[in-house]
């Protein structure tokens, strides 16, 4: 783990996470310490080394009595940093932003540890958002989920295998196929599941709403090292196809739905210029009938046939039924 | 020169040890060294330093010296009681449950991460099984604030300046929305929170009551396609291939089925009071479902069709 720059800011705020911790403990392993902060043990060392020289005169270098030595931290009795600093607004708001969508999750129960902690939490941080109203007055999360997650989720605890029936929208038909669960996750409105698919052996991310119909096989998948993708990432892979788009004001919710690599300037109308990863021929032709003479294809030339050949195909099957 | 981290937590010693409030002169006289000499240069290295530490949530006190021989000038100190975290008497289980919550909720911020370190608690080592997403958006902290202040907000909305008593703050479908009254409008309205322009403004507390019995969720329709003009229920018979059937049958809820047939393709009932979310659904189908009626719903997406066709 090594950063290129850690400004001061950065430093100054997990030290003072840092030292009321040590305090406490007053001697600490190296490597326990850069573990648990996330840092590397050279980063703990040169900010332990520098508030060490820290002090108000006559007391220079006295602030906090701190060493280390033979790669353990020995912390002495401090006047100060002896509490951590109160949670700043955007911290509490995504503890309990957090707080309230692990509710939401699977597997939640509400009258559980993480009910009484955030309770706990509300109750501190004051005002009415706290004492008056109970926790969650006026934040709200809403994580529809379909019916398959909480199975999926289950299955990616014990790495249980499935057989499941899932239509792909790339391909538009439903195969058949043999996973094991790995991560569960919400984004952008939709439920996926990252899995090892076991025909190929790799990992692939579906979408929980297309699962037709799930089985368990009786069998139970290998612990993997592979790292699971970020949510929401798997389709930045660099090697997709890229489109780029020039889409009315009206067709804005396209670069605020799908992952785009760029977003120019609004032009005089409103319009603007997106690049975008094509997930598949299928994806982009569904994107392009839908948006209609809000959106132009500027590159690749061979996309550019793709919303009106979709068009004609949909119109065709108008055609015929009246 | 010192390092700026060191000097940042120098000043913060300072101002937490102090007995009575500085003055910069004051300050600058007891970090010897730290500070520049040139008053200007001085100046502006305090004012970043004062708006970074508060940045993180240091409450700095000020107040401006009334009479004497340094009268107008500003004086800063720290109040230890609020800057120190109140001991939250977190059980193990209560501070492993907000470490799994924290772990399982990406925002692409490490600032919830950074809340649980002040409370005491380390990372979590293993991946989640199940995580959600969250964008993390400039204006929601405040908000929040506001809400539970009950402060008014001003900001601009499509456009128009708009003063809001907001009430709540809904994360749905991916978005962050507000739920509050619209004092331009005259009326309750929702406002998609990454939609709003530039800065948001709060103003005093207890400006307003939250209304009884509030429940955000069912102040924002959940389905688009409903949001029409108010009191329009109007509902389409949409025909869906086998193929799909299954999904958008769950999609709508089995009472929106009106009709199997023998091949497995359903028609199914569709609110379409909004026509652009009607549209975007079914065309999200392609040609895998067919509005049967009513006629002029069918014509809508006919002609849609055929200007797309035409290029």
């Amino acid at each position: 783990m090594s950063r290129v720059h850690r400004g001061a800011e950065e430093r100054l705020r997990r030290l003072l996470v840092m030292l009321p911790w040590l305090m406490e403990r007053g001697e600490v392993p190296l490597a326990e310490v850069a573990e648990r902060f996330r840092l590397t043990e050279g980063e703990v060392a040169a900010d332990l080394e520098l508030v060490a020289m820290c002090g108000l005169p006559p007391f220079v270098d006295e602030l906090i009595d701190i060493f280390i030595d033979e790669g353990t931290v020995f912390v002495g009795v401090p006047r100060l940093f002896t509490r951590p600093l109160r949670l700043n607004s955007t911290e509490a708001f995504e503890l309990l932003a957090a707080g309230r969508a692990a509710m939401e999750l699977p597997g939640a129960d509400p009258a559980g540890p993480l009910g009484r902690g955030l309770a706990k939490l509300a109750a501190a941080l004051g005002g009415d958002a706290g004492a008056d109203s109970g926790f969650g007055e006026g934040l709200d999360v809403d994580l529809e989920r379909p019916e398959a997650t909480d199975r999926v989720a289950d299955a990616a605890r014990r790495l249980e295998r499935l057989r499941i029936t899932y239509w792909s929208a790339s391909r538009d038909e439903s195969t058949e196929r043999v996973i094991t669960p790995r991560q569960v996750y919400a984004d952008r409105g939709n439920w996926y599941v990252t899995a090892t698919d076991h025909r190929t052996e790799t990992l692939r991310t579906f979408r929980l709403d297309r699962i037709e119909s799930l089985e368990p096989t009786g069998e139970l998948g290998e612990p993997t090292d592979e790292p699971l993708p970020e949510p929401g990432q798997w389709f930045l892979d660099g090697g997709m196809p890229r489109v780029t788009l020039r889409l009315a004001p009206a067709a804005r919710w396209v670069i605020e739905t799908y992952p785009v690599d760029d977003v120019g300037e609004p032009d005089d109308d409103g319009w603007v210029i997106a690049r975008l990863p094509v997930a598949s021929d299928r994806w982009l032709e569904r994107v392009l009938v839908r948006l209609g003479d809000r959106a132009e294809v500027v590159e690749p030339a061979r996309l550019a046939e793709l919303g009106r050949a979709a068009a004609s195909r949909i119109l065709a099957r108008y055609r015929d039924a009246s | 020169m010192a390092e700026r981290v060191e000097r940042l937590t120098n000043l913060l010693a300072l101002l937490l040890e102090t007995s009575e409030p500085l003055s910069l002169v004051e300050i600058a006289g007891e970090l010897r060294g730290q500070y520049p000499e040139k008053e200007s240069a001085r100046r502006g290295a305090f004012e970043r330093d004062k708006a970074a530490l508060r940045e993180m949530g240091v409450p700095i006190e000020q107040e401006v010296v009334v009479g004497g021989p340094y009268a107008g000038s500003t004086k800063y100190w720290i109040d230890r009681a609020r800057y120190e975290l109140d001991d939250l008497r977190l059980e193990p289980d209560e501070m492993r449950a907000l470490q799994v919550a924290v772990a399982a909720t990406r925002t692409g911020s490490d600032l919830g991460q950074e809340a649980m370190w002040k409370l005491g608690s380390g990372v979590i080592d293993r991946e989640p099984a199940v995580v959600a997403t969250m964008p993390s958006l400039p204006g929601l902290p405040l908000l929040r604030d506001a809400i539970a202040r009950r402060a008014t907000v001003e900001f601009v909305y499509r456009d128009v300046d708009r003063t809001v008593e907001p009430y709540g703050l809904l994360l749905r479908d991916g978005f962050w929305y507000l739920v509050g009254f619209d004092h331009t409008r005259g009326e309750r309205r929702t406002f998609r929170v990454d939609r709003i322009e530039g800065r948001i403004t709060m103003g005093d507390g207890e400006q307003f009551e939250h209304p009884d019995g509030l429940n955000l969720r069912t102040v924002l329709p959940d389905d688009p396609k409903m949001l029409g003009p108010d009191g329009d229920t109007a509902e389409a018979i949409v025909r869906v291939d086998a193929v799909r059937a299954p999904a958008v049958v769950r999609e709508l809820g089995a009472e929106r089925l009106v009709d199997t047939n023998p091949n497995g393709d359903v028609d199914v009932r569709v609110p379409c009071a909004n026509r652009e979310a009607f549209r975007s659904w079914v065309l999200g189908l392609m040609e895998h479902a067919e509005v049967r009626s009513p006629a002029d719903v069918r014509a809508d997406i006919v002609e849609w069709l055929e200007r797309e066709a035409a290029g």
